[in-house]
């Protein structure tokens, strides 16, 4: 008796694993997601949770961005195999219904997957565990690299250890993962029926319906999202636009996959004489009925492209951008900016800093300085209303406003420039005026030219904004402005003083702190930066943000491959039985071979098609957002984007070559 | 004159490790004259099906010829042969073989569409051949809409409208139910009387006898054959049952065998 029982418990485990070897063409590679998935969590998990990583400066943050990627991952994770196993499923309906015929009964067939489901996680997990281990001092090295934290600190590269919290915590979230998949298997196999589960995926397939309402949404949503991401004006506008419009567009991208893309093929087929040609006939039809199977998972595969674009570009631009954004916040090596000075003690200012950097036994140069009033103002036209109590900057409409006399201009740039008393150049950031003049209270200026281009500090403040820079012929109009925004006489200016300095980052810090001490004697109000300063905090940010782009961007690529290699085996089955008969009415192998590869093409490289479009409607307002951090590149931006684009769509071309094979060997069969 | 002569057509398949011959036809030869309705009967494994599928020019004899209106097929090049398939042949299968992603009218369509007809010529020849298979009203439904013998007469349809020389089918009734099978049977015998040489492979007495002539296959041979001449369908598919127990019962080619009447 004990032996019948080992025997039959011994039958179930070489069922399950004679079961995962036969359906080895799409077991494979979910288990090779599984893998792959349970190691980057555990890596993104011990990196958050790595201690030397979080002493360093600017750690904390790089710690608190791979967080957020952690959980990100995991709410990607369980969607994910939660969708791909259930497909794993329906593929074997046809074989649960057989075991069923056979005389096993539910239970029975419920006992075997379970252990199905142990042989899965247990290879997943051992081999992801052992694959993340490993892989986890490269990435933290990679990591290091990438924010620039081993040229400081060389001790730190050898400080990353083995983590059981990552450990527990990605058993437990995969755990987790495999009993949800288990159950949705059981629910599957309770509540089918023999008969039905042995038709499997065969049952009658309906013609699509046109669903015109889901067609037109779709349109007007990809619309209005394009729309906003294409016409939005200012940075602080785009970022609350951007979720809006990805919403639209994801919305949008849905339903014209699902509808509009059945709705375009019906009206194709009634125009006739397009629909009874050789070359449209078979393909329309065809394409009609993928559409219908697949148009989920395209519009999936789309949207996972189009994160990735996104998120590698900008990450990217970014990461390279970096010397561009420090250069813009920062002008100079080392700047001063001090309030509250009069017009009689600027040239004092000056000298002492001058004879200050001069005591440093460094050399420097390239030394920038001007006077300037700045105030807030409401822009209405050409008109700006003085706002100048205002505390918060974010009404629309808001702009700050600098007036630098036309002296320090000319000393600045090296340039004669000459004004009459009612002009003034204009130098516009974020926004702009339109027409000749430019009107403050009753006064009304000017613009005698447009600065294209200056070499001034810009804060992201000013890109959110818009910002106007005036250069204006004397203090005297200065005053004027002044008073004419509702103004106090003779207001006192601010001062800019910067410089470049040619030594490493120690001196250059040295020489900001001394700076800072010479401040506080004179009782200047005030600050005193250096870009060096910056520097750590932002390759740390930035490079974080590089990191997870990286990171996210190969888990997004990883979820598309494994969509389009179970999109091509399951249009593999389906087509074996119409390429026979197709032959068999008087088609060559070759026609149907062409026919049925154009029908590929068009559903796999539609969703590639359309990220590229989205990424390009999304440039406009990625351009926005990137602003606000002071990356105003937009050149650079363009080449990232594009690099990305192309090499990402090198990869699909690699991907989908690849499990074109399958495809046709299925076809083949 | 002959529309399908058959010369000695030998096939012999080997296994895919090299190791087995297996001899499916041996030596078939026959004839079907222009207007003939053939039937060839046999056993499952007797080679009916592979002499159908040389003469569908799907597969290749390894030896022998198969001549259609004069035209050897068997030396037809790779690339020519879809275009010819389509052209000059028909095919009604068991299982219908309609494409579940077009309309019975485009199923019907699919092989005029191939050869770049328009849709003025294809819905001209369409007509009177829907109005004769009274599939009129279903023209417009998909084929898991529609009951089997509807869908049979559809697969007609698509074998008729290239005015084919030869309708070549494989068990044409072998889904169908009786009242089904009786009409799609009445069917052929009309499209017959109107000039269609029709060559049908079955092992459906019932089938066999509504042909005018009977062939039997054994062991890849030619073994026998009946001509209905002034026979009634009953008295035909008497004669057809009892060659098919003399086969059975293993008796000598010509003892005791009915006789050829015409």
């Amino acid at each position: 008796m004990v032996c019948r029982v080992m025997m039959h418990n011994s039958l179930y485990f070489r069922l399950a694993a004679t079961n995962l070897r036969k359906n080895g063409r799409v077991y494979l590679p979910y288990l090779l997601t599984c893998v792959g998935m349970v190691a980057m969590y555990y890596i993104i998990y011990a990196l958050a949770l790595n201690q030397s990583l979080q002493s360093v400066y600017g750690g904390e943050q790089v710690s608190l961005l791979l967080s957020y990627g952690m959980w990100i991952m995991a709410v990607f994770s369980v969607i994910f195999l939660f969708y791909t196993h259930s497909f794993l499923i329906k593929r074997r309906k046809k074989e649960f219904g057989l075991y069923n015929i056979l005389g096993m009964g539910k239970r029975h067939i419920a006992k075997m997957t379970a252990i199905e489901t142990v042989y899965t996680s247990l290879i997943s997990l051992v081999l992801g565990l052992v694959a993340g281990v490993v892989l986890s001092k490269l990435f933290y090295l990679l990591l290091l690299n990438i924010v620039q934290y081993g040229a400081t600190n060389s001790q730190l590269m050898l400080q990353f250890e083995f983590s059981t919290t990552a450990l527990y915590r990605t058993l437990l979230l995969f755990c987790g993962i495999f009993l949800l998949n288990y159950l949705n298997t059981i629910r599957m196999i309770h509540l089918s029926k023999p008969v039905e589960l042995l038709k499997g995926g065969q049952v009658g397939e309906k013609e699509p319906k046109t669903k015109w309402l889901l067609a037109i949404l779709g349109v007007i949503c990809l619309g209005a999202g394009y729309y906003f991401a294409v016409t939005v004006e200012s940075p602080l506008d785009a970022l609350t636009l951007f979720i809006f419009a990805v919403l639209l567009v994801v919305i949008g991208t849905y339903c014209l996959f699902t509808a509009g893309s059945i709705a375009v093929l019906k009206l194709l087929r009634k125009n006739k004489r397009y629909y009874y040609q050789t070359r449209h006939f078979t393909s329309i039809s065809g394409l009609l009925y993928r559409m219908k199977q697949n148009a989920v998972g395209l519009a999936n595969i789309c949207i996972l492209s189009t994160a990735v674009l996104v998120l590698l570009s900008a990450t990217v631009s970014l990461y390279m951008g970096g010397e561009d954004i420090l250069r813009n916040r920062f002008p100079r090596n080392i700047t001063v900016q001090l309030h509250g000075i009069s017009e009689k003690d600027a040239p004092k200012i000056e000298q002492m800093l001058h004879a200050f950097v001069q005591r440093q036994q460094v050399s420097s140069g390239n030394t920038l300085h001007y006077s300037y009033l700045s105030f807030a103002a409401q822009q209405n036209g050409n008109v700006l209303q003085g706002e100048l109590d205002a505390q918060v900057y974010y009404g629309a409409g808001m702009r700050s406003v600098y007036c630098i006399p036309l002296a320090d201009y000319n000393a600045m740039r090296d340039t004669k420039q000459t004004l009459q008393p009612d002009e003034v150049l204009l130098y516009e950031i974020g926004s702009s005026i339109e027409g000749d003049t430019i009107v403050f209270g009753d006064r009304t200026y000017r613009i005698r030219e447009r600065i294209k281009d200056m070499d001034l500090r810009s804060s992201s403040m000013d890109e959110m904004v818009g910002a106007y820079y005036l250069i204006v012929p004397d203090l005297q109009t200065i005053w004027e402005i002044y008073q004419a925004v509702g103004g106090e006489p003779n207001p006192l200016l601010s001062y800019f003083y910067g410089f470049d300095v040619d030594a490493d980052a120690d001196v250059q810090i040295r020489i900001m702190q001394g700076l800072q001490t010479l401040q506080a004697q004179q009782e200047w109000h005030g600050g005193v930066e250096c870009a060096e300063e910056a520097r750590d905090s932002m390759t740390a940010l930035y490079g974080g943000m590089f990191f997870i782009g990286i990171f996210l961007g190969l888990l997004f690529i990883l979820a598309t491959v494994l969509i389009i290699y179970y999109k091509q085996v399951s249009e593999g089955y389906e087509d074996q039985s119409r390429f026979e008969i197709m032959q068999q009415v008087g088609m060559s192998l070759h026609e149907v071979k062409q026919s049925i590869h154009s029908q590929i093409m068009t559903v796999f490289f539609l969703p590639l098609l359309m990220a590229c479009v989205h990424l390009a409607f999304a440039y406009p307002i990625l351009n926005k957002c990137m602003a606000m951090i002071n990356m105003t590149n937009s050149v650079l931006f363009i080449w990232c984007c594009v690099g990305v684009a192309l090499l990402f769509a090198l990869f699909y071309v690699l991907i989908y070559s690849l499990t074109a094979r399958t495809y046709y060997k299925i076809v083949r069969q | 004159m002959a529309v399908l002569e058959v010369v000695n057509l030998k096939k012999i398949y080997t296994t895919r490790l090299g190791g087995n011959h297996v001899q499916a036809l041996s030596s078939v030869s026959f004839s079907v004259e222009q207007g003939e309705y053939v039937a060839i009967m046999g056993e499952s494994g007797s080679g009916k099906t592979t002499l159908l599928n040389i003469l569908a020019a799907l597969d290749k004899p390894t030896s022998g010829e198969v001549f259609l209106n004069g035209r050897n097929i068997v030396s037809i090049k790779e690339r020519e042969i879809a275009a010819f398939r389509r052209e000059h042949l028909g095919f009604v299968f068991q299982d219908f073989n309609l494409l579940d992603t077009f309309s019975l009218q485009d199923n019907i369509f699919l092989p005029l569409v191939l050869s770049g007809k328009s849709y003025k010529e294809m819905n001209g020849r369409l007509q009177p051949i829907a109005r004769k298979l009274e599939i009129e009203e279903i023209l417009n439904k998909y084929p898991y809409e529609v009951s089997g013998g509807q869908k049979q007469r559809a697969a007609v349809a698509r074998a008729l409208i290239t005015k084919p020389q030869l309708i070549l089918a494989d068990e044409p009734t072998g889904a169908l139910d009786s009242r089904a099978t009786d009409g799609l049977l009445r069917l052929f015998a009309q499209i017959n009387r109107d000039g269609q040489t029709i060559l049908m492979v079955t092992h459906s007495i019932k089938a066999a006898s509504s042909a005018k002539r009977v062939l039997f296959i054994k062991d890849g041979e030619v073994f026998h054959q009946l001509y209905k001449g002034d026979d009634t369908d009953e008295q035909l598919y008497q004669k057809i049952s009892d060659t098919l127990t003399m086969i059975a019962t293993g008796g000598e080619r010509g003892s005791g065998l009915p006789r050829d009447d015409a």
